[in-house]
């Protein structure tokens, strides 16, 4: 199928703000999330969506995977209009798009098995029970944990193998399109190489597009292919990974590109600082 | 060589478990000259956060200092009575924690705070408190202080936020400034300026600072002496410079390779295996022997000691 | 479970004193047939305003009925208006909270308001104005007729709703927007399988706290209705109409008409107050995370 796999053309993302009788009256401001955002993913894209906190890149995500409609503009997926296909709730469509999210306390149930967790999301897919077991199993292998894990609840595992649990859910219903959601930005540094080495190749063996929402520019250099960078709403900056980043146009990227800290070599002398009444502070 | 601003001998922390107490941080050593910048670096289970709260004496009823000493500019520490801590804390030594939201008080004005925490220490006039407190204010970057100080904590952003909190921390001219992942929970370019103050400060007041982080990098932007810590224990001592070009602790050189940087090659990172080890369930002899790949059968074993080797120092059985 | 047996060892001696006295009531009330030694609404005038002694181990009262018989049957419509006005508040509460928490939006608004609006209504003017309406009588519903007790059970139940609708409300509001809810979303699980898979299993501890809670106090309203004769029907045997009955008592010297079902009614409640304690103990977050971080 030509086309790309996933479409975002004029969206806007608004929340209305204040009490319900301000709403009423009319005197409600108003917090723009997302501002008139235009972008196509190609399929087999393995695109970074960089900004820093008020960015939009969340909202973005939440909008393209459906948990939230726009405000304004449409979105594609593979060409079909989502608003439609989002009326129907427990449609196909909803396996061709997941995501995975950020490792925290509600990433995964605290009371269900992962057993259970996973044979739930593959029953959901169709998977009739009597293999359901052997599925678990071959989806724990394929992210790296064993079958030891399948009985163990949530707090019994280290944040990088509840993180690769989070993207076997999310694998369990085959889908085109993974979105991650800053999956690594709670792991400890030595874990995070794990997980980002394992969804590199799991979107080359599958297949997968992905999108990798981060706040990270080193890890989204490692990973992906494109690199659209956001701020307040808008997308100031996009292209190739590496041309971006070792030659960004937008004075927003140069600025995001100087505060990455860079060990020794990035060694400031400590010179006057500019004052804190700034926009950025 | 002078006797450094603040020693710490064989320090032990511990949690009060179902089955007796579980150690957190096993026995530590190191010291920080006046002056000096140190970071420290280690993941969870490090016990980098717990190790110095010990050294506040700020640990809460859970956990409680097991063993050791810490000598403070001559005093020891553990055995002050708790009114000789309330002075030295903010005034002495001071500390500025991660989230600035909650170490705000929400309910008070910005000024009122840093106020506080000026009167609490030195006996002066209200007016001269304020004006203490809007210099504070200024010397961190925040502009327009006077009109500032009636501010609350919500009207800041968390960059500003943070620079409050350590406007308050040095308020009082403390000659050390604990800093525990002070710009973790910031944006990016937020840390960097974060990061810019802290350096600035240490020059302007000659403060000693401890920056606490899980990040290599960050740290060695500003440090004279990075300390890395893994499982309780320290593992490596160096300067920065010794630490970024020739790390001798498989943990330490391992940490550096599986962080992706900017201008790295690309291709796989450098993964370590395994996970951190848990609280209480820390194996014997090296906390790292498990996912070490150097490690031999004494590792498993035996704890290394923390050895001496020019400006370095470094807990391994088989140091590169 | 094995995590279960750890926190039960921990539980102190008040939950288990707790959990001891209410399995003795429960167990008198169940068995009051088979126990009560007279039967409670048996009159015997020559043995009337008896004290306690051997044959009758706390007393007569007025009518010479038994007092111990009495307040082993009276333990049956405690508990029953108790546990029964809990179990029709849980019903109706938990189901309006999930649902405010999981629709949000203006169906949030709105059941959370008829909430409060319920929650507004002072028990005893409400009581008079059903009973006022309704007559003390039995209820007829088409062929099948119900004791008084069950207007009181209904009532005290609606009048618990909205602190279950709370609570629940609060717990779910927050599991509403967790991570792995959105999942089950996103996997298009039904709202019924993510409201009774994943929300409230994980609001069930607060509720079942509320809940024991919550049997004490019907008991003390339970009581209190009888008191003023809304209730339970002479010669039914209630803790609250003895108590009323043995108003006069108290200047005549008859000390153990009302001393007696007023300890019924105080140990009842503590026994429920202990255990409702101790299982809110159990279930604290800060005894669950018995695992460390560092």
């Amino acid at each position: 199928m030509s086309g790309p796999i996933l479409a975002l053309r004029g969206v806007t993302k608004a929340y209305a703000q204040g009490s319900l009788l301000d709403r009423l009256v009319g005197g409600a401001s108003r917090f723009v999330a997302l501002d008139d955002v235009t972008l196509e993913i190609a399929r087999g894209d393995v695109i970074g969506i960089v900004g820093e906190s008020g960015s939009g890149k969340s909202t973005l995500a939440s909008l393209a995977v459906g948990l939230t409609r726009p405000t304004a503009g449409e979105i594609l997926l593979d060409g079909e209009p989502l608003a439609a296909l989002m009326r129907d709730h427990a449609g196909s469509w909803r396996r061709r798009i997941q995501m995975v999210f950020q490792d925290s306390s509600s990433a995964l149930n605290p009371r269900k098995t992962i057993a259970r967790c996973l044979a739930q999301t593959l029953a959901l897919r169709g998977v009739p029970r009597a293999t359901q077991e052997d599925d678990t199993i071959a989806l724990l292998a394929l992210v790296g944990l064993g079958a030891e894990t399948a009985p163990r609840l949530p707090h019994e595992l280290s944040g990088g193998q509840r993180q690769r649990v989070g993207l076997a859910r999310a694998l369990a219903m085959k889908p085109d399109i993974l979105i991650a959601d800053e999956p690594v930005s709670s792991l400890d540094v030595s874990l995070q190489a794990q997980v980002i080495n394992l969804l590199s190749r799991l979107t080359r063996e599958l297949g997968l597009t992905l999108l990798f929402i981060s706040h990270d520019l080193a890890v989204v250099r490692t990973l992906c292919s494109r690199i659209i960078v956001m701020r307040k709403g808008r997308i100031v900056e996009e292209g190739p990974c590496l041309d971006v980043l070792a030659r960004p146009t937008h004075p927003y990227t140069q600025l995001l590109i100087s505060s990455v800290p860079k060990g020794i070599v990035g060694r400031r002398a400590p010179a006057a600082v500019a004052s804190a009444t700034s926009s950025v502070g | 060589m002078s006797a450094p601003l603040l020693k710490i001998e064989e320090l032990h922390v511990g949690f009060r478990g179902a089955d007796g107490i579980v150690e957190a941080v096993r026995g530590i050593d190191f010291s920080v000259a006046s002056g000096e910048v140190v970071g420290i670096v280690g993941e969870s289970g490090s016990g980098k956060s717990l190790s110095m709260l010990a050294v506040m004496r700020l640990l809460g009823a859970t956990a409680r200092i097991t063993g050791g000493r810490v000598v403070f500019d001559g005093e020891d520490l553990l055995a002050a009575s708790e009114a000789r801590m309330r002075e030295i804390r903010g005034r002495d030594i001071a500390m500025v924690f991660q989230d600035p939201q909650s170490s705000l008080n929400p309910a008070l004005s910005i000024g009122r705070q840093v106020i506080d925490v000026v009167r609490a220490h030195r006996p002066v006039s209200t007016s001269e408190a304020r004006r203490l407190a809007i210099q504070a204010l200024e010397r961190v970057g925040i502009g327009e202080a006077s009109r500032r100080l009636e501010a609350y904590p919500h009207e800041f952003s968390g960059g500003m936020r943070q620079r409050a909190l350590i406007a308050m921390a040095i308020a009082c001219r403390p000659r050390l400034l604990i800093a525990d992942e002070p710009t973790t929970a910031l944006d990016v370019t937020v840390q960097a300026q974060i990061v810019d103050l802290i350096a600035e400060l240490r020059r302007d007041l000659g403060l000693a600072v401890i920056f606490i982080s899980h990040n290599l990098q960050l740290v060695a932007e500003i440090v004279d002496r990075v300390v890395v810590m893994y499982g309780g224990k320290v593992v490596e001592d160096g300067s920065a410079a010794d630490i970024e070009h020739a790390a001798r602790h498989p943990y330490t050189r391992l940490l550096k390779a599986c962080v992706p940087s900017l201008q790295g090659p690309l291709g796989p990172l450098a993964a370590i295996e395994g996970a951190p080890p848990r609280l209480g369930r820390m194996p014997p002899g090296c906390p790292f022997a498990p996912r070490c790949p150097q490690a031999v059968g004494v590792c498993g074993r035996e704890m290394p000691a923390l050895v001496t080797d020019a400006a370095r120092r470094i807990a391994c059985w088989r140091p590169q | 479970m094995s995590r279960l047996a750890q926190l039960v060892r921990t539980a102190d001696w008040t939950g288990w004193l707790g959990a001891t006295i209410v399995l003795v009531m429960m167990g008198a009330a169940v068995a009051a047939p088979l126990i009560a030694p007279y039967d409670p609404v048996a009159i015997s005038i020559e043995h009337r305003l008896s004290a306690p002694g051997a044959e009758h181990w706390l007393g007569t009262d007025q009518a010479g009925r038994d007092v111990l018989s009495r307040i082993i049957y009276g333990a049956r419509a405690s508990l029953a208006v108790g546990i029964g006005a809990v179990i029709i508040g849980a019903l109706l509460g938990v189901s309006a909270g999930l649902f405010a928490a999981y629709a949000g939006g203006l169906g949030d608004q709105i059941t959370m308001r008829i909430v409060d609006g319920v929650a507004s209504i002072p028990l005893l003017v409400w009581a008079i104005a059903i009973v006022g309406v309704l007559g003390v009588g039995p209820v007829t519903i088409g062929s099948l007729q119900l004791p008084n007790e069950v207007k009181i059970v209904t009532l005290v139940g609606c009048l618990f709703s909205p602190v279950f609708a709370r609570v629940t409300y609060a717990v779910a509001k927050r599991i509403v927007g967790a991570d792995y809810v959105k999942a089950r979303y996103l996997q298009g699980a039904s709202h019924w399988q993510i409201v009774l898979g994943e929300v409230l299993p994980n609001c069930l501890s607060p509720i079942i706290v509320q809940a024991t809670l919550l049997v004490a106090i019907g008991i003390v309203i339970e009581a209190s209705i009888s008191f003023v004769g809304l209730g339970v029907q002479p010669p039914q045997p209630s803790w609250g109409t003895m108590l009323s009955d043995a108003r006069n008592a108290l200047y005549s010297g008859e000390w153990w008409l009302p001393v007696f079902p007023g300890l019924a009614i105080s140990v009842t409640v503590i026994g429920f107050n202990l255990l409702g304690d101790a299982v809110r103990d159990l279930f604290d977050p800060r005894n669950e995370a018995r695992t460390l971080v560092a």
